[in-house]
């Protein structure tokens, strides 16, 4: 994680982009407070990773990210220390370059929205899948990662929609209103 | 960061309180990977994972609340220190110069 936080500040260019990143950082970190919950206990949120990326590019997303995540574990004891590495590389990593990848290969042949849409599905579900793996493969955890993988990816690949829909409305928006914001 | 972007994040922190407090309490939500843990332990009948969250806690903002206040204003207390810690973050490595300049 260190080195791949090494990697992508040398490919971030994050003195010309410390506004947007600050800026997104601010307004992911109050857009996961938005907690929507799900009948049955559990809750979804915006994580924010593929439109990170779809905005600033995926490495300086991983600084978005980064910093979201740090005042969350930090400042709320929301996610401990001994996880942050791992939420890091999932909600920091993975998510803002499935979301990039996904936006730049469909972006020549769909619409803004739909390409965005698809990037933050994506995202979701790739991270999703990620943690499941990472949890399965816990020595604390007594279930294997054949059962939790398949677990957290079939609910992510359906929390995705959301993330997808927030993402393809926000990137839409901020292409016909802003364009100077939006990277790709 | 603009005025209207400003705006709009203080809209979301004032009414966040009706999704992570109101609504989270409506549903009886819990951590998934707490209940995990529980129905882990459940099925042991013994306890193989401990809550140690609240022995080693080293905030006073723990899960978005503020001591002595009610949950809802908490949370949206806690939604104005987090954004603080940006906009201080902001202010100081920001400040007037790299600013991106809106064309239209």
């Amino acid at each position: 994680m260190l080195a791949y936080g090494y990697y992508a500040y040398r490919h971030s260019e994050l003195q010309k982009y410390m506004e947007l990143v600050l800026s997104l950082a601010a307004a992911i970190f109050v857009a996961q407070m938005l907690n929507w919950p799900i009948p049955g206990g559990t809750s979804l949120h915006m994580v924010g990773g593929a439109l990170a990326a779809i905005l600033v590019g995926p490495f300086n997303a991983f600084f978005v990210l980064l910093l979201v995540l740090l005042v969350q574990a930090l400042v709320f004891h929301d996610g401990g220390i001994t996880t942050l590495g791992a939420n890091v590389i999932n909600m920091g990593v993975i998510a803002p370059l499935v979301g990039y990848a996904a936006y730049k290969a469909l972006r020549p042949r769909v619409g803004v929205f739909w390409s965005a849409f698809v990037a933050g599905w994506a995202s979701i579900t790739v991270a999703g899948t990620a943690a499941g793996l990472e949890i399965g493969l816990s020595p604390w955890f007594p279930y294997g990662w054949t059962i939790s993988v398949p677990a957290m990816a079939g609910w992510h690949a359906l929390l995705g929609l959301v993330e997808g829909a927030i993402t393809g409305f926000v990137v839409l928006y901020l292409s016909k209103r802003a364009p100077e914001y939006v990277r790709l | 960061m603009t005025r209207r972007f400003l705006a709009l994040l203080i809209a979301l922190a004032l009414i966040s309180p009706i999704f992570g407090v109101w609504l989270a309490n409506l549903i009886n939500y819990h951590e998934p990977l707490d209940v995990a843990a529980d129905l882990i332990n459940q099925a042991a009948n013994r306890t193989i994972l401990n809550d140690t969250r609240y022995q080693m806690n080293w905030t006073p903002f723990i899960d978005y609340t503020v001591p002595g206040l009610p949950d809802w204003a908490g949370y949206i207390v806690s939604a104005f220190i987090g954004l603080a810690i940006y906009l201080v973050l902001y202010m100081a490595l920001v400040g007037r110069r790299g600013r991106v300049k809106r064309t239209s």
